[in-house]
């Protein structure tokens, strides 16, 4: 019951193409949550499910505690991958259109559609119509259409494509806003930079499986760290180090990948001496990197 | 429902806010109006016709008599549009004659209708009593010289003010001067410059028959001079054969006498025989307008939907109101919404037509023969068209938005909506055959063909069909329109948000045969 979401086994097929493979995930209430993975991994496919737009073929999905999505339809929010707006409604006018259809009452939606749009930047945009809107305005109108009701669970399909960079940072602000109300965030992105700053909770599918998930930490746990090193000498000198499982030499630079529990500063030791090191980095890895790990590097798509 | 509510307001405020929703409103009227000022312009403007006549009758007394018959028609109808003669007329003395053409004289503002009532007002009792009974004898008029003598000195435009349609403001004769040999050559080459519309050639002997008699026009499309002519030459040379055979002139009319038969209807109350009631034409034709309007409407406002419900979802904005509403009530509401425009669209209209037809007597001064506003007041009657417009329309609109819904573009949608539009020639085709036989066999089978029964029970109305009729059309259009709504749901919520190809035809019946929740097989995201 303390899961905003529940996935268990759930399998979509469409003819032949299986979209989603028994797929199992608990989100907890209250935590951003991150669907990760390339363009036709099935992360649109889940979140249609998850909706109650399609069925899956077998597996049951909970929400909020509910098994049918649809009686509990008020109480999401939902902006689809697919965005769009009526042209000729002004601003105001749709985003409270949203919340009445959501149950709000009409002068609630329409105070509520003022404050959201003057809050996050759009105040003179109200009562102008949504034709011209640029893409990225529209795009923010619609996020907060989605959030007028004050959802607990808010579901966000690719919500940052197609923002510039200084829209993109007031949507993070968004996201974090209703994480502070309480609220469940669920975005999908295949953009690993925005999920690594905002989410609490990672989920990394695959042609339809999942491959990872987990927290931020402990999916980077699971990677190996790296060194990225800058160095004049000869790289013959990298060959051989304790611990090392991969070194990527590039003639001035080199990354060496390390194995797991690998010390190094055994390795910093080891090269002293040997080579004139220039700069010498320990980080954790990159959810770019572990997701290229993940999927074997086979893009397909 | 209120979802459904609230998406039929916004998708009804949406095209009722828009301006060109009501220059469009407007524009029909305007349209119809201008276009029947036009009509009537343009038959104003088509002008005098202009003919000659080269009579070589003796003393040429065919083609004067033609010419004082003309102006004897001319008069009977100003004195019937001045009111001067009237039906009731024959209940009224003299004396009471006299008095309102005095005051008719009193109010008259242009001099030569003055003249003419100070005409009639001269005549003794007894003359004068003929011609305010009923339409005045034409034999009446042109046994009264002062009368045809006034006729002969009005210039034709002042007649043409007086009354509409007289022959003097269509017809004009030119004289033929020296009508020796060479004027028939004369009169060829003014038809060929166009200075002459027609020429007229009598012959010797008109009474033994129409040897030498000719008709010389370039244009024969417009023949209404020459009958004309002719059926005033007809009644002249009829006349004089009968008083060539001895005849008396009472006689000759006796002969002449048209057969009608009077018309009289069965009172539905008292089962006597009654005049026949203006209305019941009105009633008999009503139908046809509605039927018409009907048609109209499915026509525009069920391809509103159609391209309306293709725009969202190329809009993408259908997934979003998904999440919020549930398919059946966005269809509804879309379908609610529409109407309302439509029947906003109707209502203008019918209210244009009402004033209208109010309005109507103050132009012309005199009712036309259909008492349409007999319809407006008859709340049973409109109420049944209501019901069936309705109806009608919402089951041609359930199919359209399940069309809508798996198309992708207007294109792919109009080869789907063809055969519907065929479909719907069919009540159009049907309509006059059903007019005339309401309760006809072809009026029945179609009536119970879900397509048409709207159309065909407002077809009918002049029947009108028996109760029973009524009701089995009403419980059958019912359970139409709800097993369209409910087939076109499960079509709407799997196609909204399919792209790619069209489904075929088998594959949406399959849709329709699953129960709710029973995913569908299609290849959407491959």
């Amino acid at each position: 019951m303390d899961h905003a979401l529940t996935l268990d086994r759930v399998t979509k097929r469409f003819g032949d193409f299986t979209a989603v493979d028994q797929l199992s995930l608990r989100i907890p209430r209250g935590c951003v949550y991150g669907f990760l993975g390339q363009n036709g991994a099935g992360k649109t496919t889940t979140i249609r499910m998850v909706m109650s737009i399609f069925y899956p073929d077998a597996g049951s999905i909970t929400v909020l505690g509910e098994p049918n999505a649809e009686a509990i339809k008020d109480r999401l929010g939902y902006l689809p991958e697919e965005k769009g707006l009526y042209k000729k409604m002004r601003a105001g006018e749709i985003v409270a259109y949203f919340g009445k259809l959501k149950g709000l009452a009409p002068a609630v939606a329409n105070r509520r559609a003022r404050e959201l749009l003057a809050r996050y930047g759009l105040s003179d945009w109200i009562d102008k119509r949504c034709e011209s809107l640029s893409k990225g305005m529209g795009q923010k109108v619609q996020i907060l259409g989605t959030l007028i009701h004050e959802p607990e669970l808010v579901i966000l399909d690719e919500p940052f494509s197609g923002l510039d960079p200084v829209n993109q940072e007031a949507l993070r602000e968004v996201i974090l806003d209703q994480k502070r109300a309480g609220r469940t965030v669920i975005f999908s992105t295949h953009v690993m930079s925005h999920a690594e700053e905002l989410c609490d909770f990672l989920f990394l599918i695959h042609k339809g499986k999942k491959v990872l998930d987990g927290t931020l930490a402990e999916v980077k746990a699971g990677g190996e760290p790296t060194i990225h090193l800058d160095y004049d000498g000869d790289g013959a000198a990298l060959r051989d180090l304790p611990g090392v499982r991969q070194v990527r030499d590039k003639g001035k630079q080199a990354e060496i990948l390390l194995l797991p529990g690998a010390d190094p500063q055994a390795i910093l030791a080891a090269l002293v001496g040997r080579l004139r090191i220039r700069r010498f980095d320990t980080r954790e890895p990159s959810l770019q990197e572990i997701f290229i790990r993940a999927v074997g590097g086979r893009s397909d798509e | 429902m209120s979802k459904t509510f609230l998406v039929a307001q916004r998708e009804y405020l949406e095209n009722v806010r828009t301006k060109t929703f009501w220059i469009g409103i407007l524009a029909v009227p305007v349209i119809l109006i201008l276009s029947f000022v036009g009509v009537a312009l343009f038959s104003k403007a088509k002008g005098v016709r202009t003919y000659a006549v080269l009579d070589r009758s003796a003393e040429q007394w065919l083609s004067k008599a033609i010419e004082q018959r003309a102006q004897g028609g001319d008069l009977q109808r100003i004195l019937r549009e001045s009111r001067v003669a009237r039906e009731q007329a024959a209940q009224r003395t003299p004396a009471q004659i006299r008095a309102e053409l005095e005051e008719a004289r009193a109010g008259a503002s242009a001099p030569p209708l003055r003249e003419l009532l100070e005409i009639l007002l001269a005549m003794p009792d007894q003359d004068l009593a003929r011609f305010a009974a009923g339409t005045p004898d034409p034999q009446l008029i042109l046994g009264h010289p002062q009368l045809m003598a006034w006729a002969t000195r009005q210039d034709p435009k002042q007649m043409a003010a007086l009354a509409s349609g007289l022959d003097a403001a269509k017809y004009r004769r030119v004289e033929v001067r020296e009508p020796g040999t060479d004027a028939e050559a004369r009169l060829r080459a003014m038809v060929q410059s166009g200075e002459l519309f027609a020429y007229f050639v009598i012959g010797p002997d008109p009474i033994q028959g129409t040897q030498e008699c000719l008709y010389v026009s370039n244009n024969f499309t417009d023949r209404e001079l020459r009958e004309w002519f002719s059926g005033l030459a007809t009644e002249i040379v009829r006349e004089r054969r009968v008083a060539s055979l001895k005849l008396t002139a009472e006689q000759g009319r006796f002969l002449q006498e048209r057969f009608v038969f009077s018309e009289k209807q069965v009172s539905e109350k008292t089962g006597a025989l009654e005049e026949v009631q203006k209305t019941q034409k009105a009633f008999q034709f009503a139908p046809l307008v509605f039927v018409y309007l009907l048609f109209i409407s499915v026509l525009m406002w069920a391809s509103m939907l159609l391209t309306n419900t293709i725009e969202e979802k190329s809009n993408r904005i259908l997934e979003v109101l998904l999440s919020s509403v549930s398919p059946f009530q966005l269809m509804a509401g879309k379908v609610l919404g529409i109407a309302g425009t439509g029947l906003t669209v109707v209502v203008s209209w019918v209210a244009f037509a009402y004033v209208g037809v109010k309005a109507l007597p103050l132009f012309l001064e005199r009712m036309p023969d259909v008492e349409f506003t007999a319809i407006l007041g008859s709340p049973l009657y409109l109420a049944s068209f209501a019901g069936y417009f309705l109806a009608g329309y919402l089951f041609y609109a359930a199919i359209l938005v399940g069309i809508g819904s798996v198309c992708n573009s207007l294109k792919e949608a109009q080869n789907l909506v063809m055969p519907v539009n065929l479909l719907l020639m069919v009540p159009l085709l049907a309509m006059l055959p059903v007019v005339n036989e309401p309760n006809g066999t072809l009026a029945r089978v179609l009536t119970y063909i879900p397509l048409f029964t709207p159309f065909l029970m407002m077809n009918r109305a002049g029947g009108p069909p028996p109760m029973w009729e009524y009701g089995a059309s009403t419980v059958l259009i019912a359970l139409s329109v709800a097993v369209a709504f409910w087939a076109a749901a499960k079509v709407f919520r799997i196609g909204v948000l399919m792209t790619g190809k069209p489904p075929r035809l088998t594959e949406i019946l399959h849709w329709i045969r699953a129960p709710v929740g029973t995913p569908h097989v299609h290849h959407e995201e491959t």
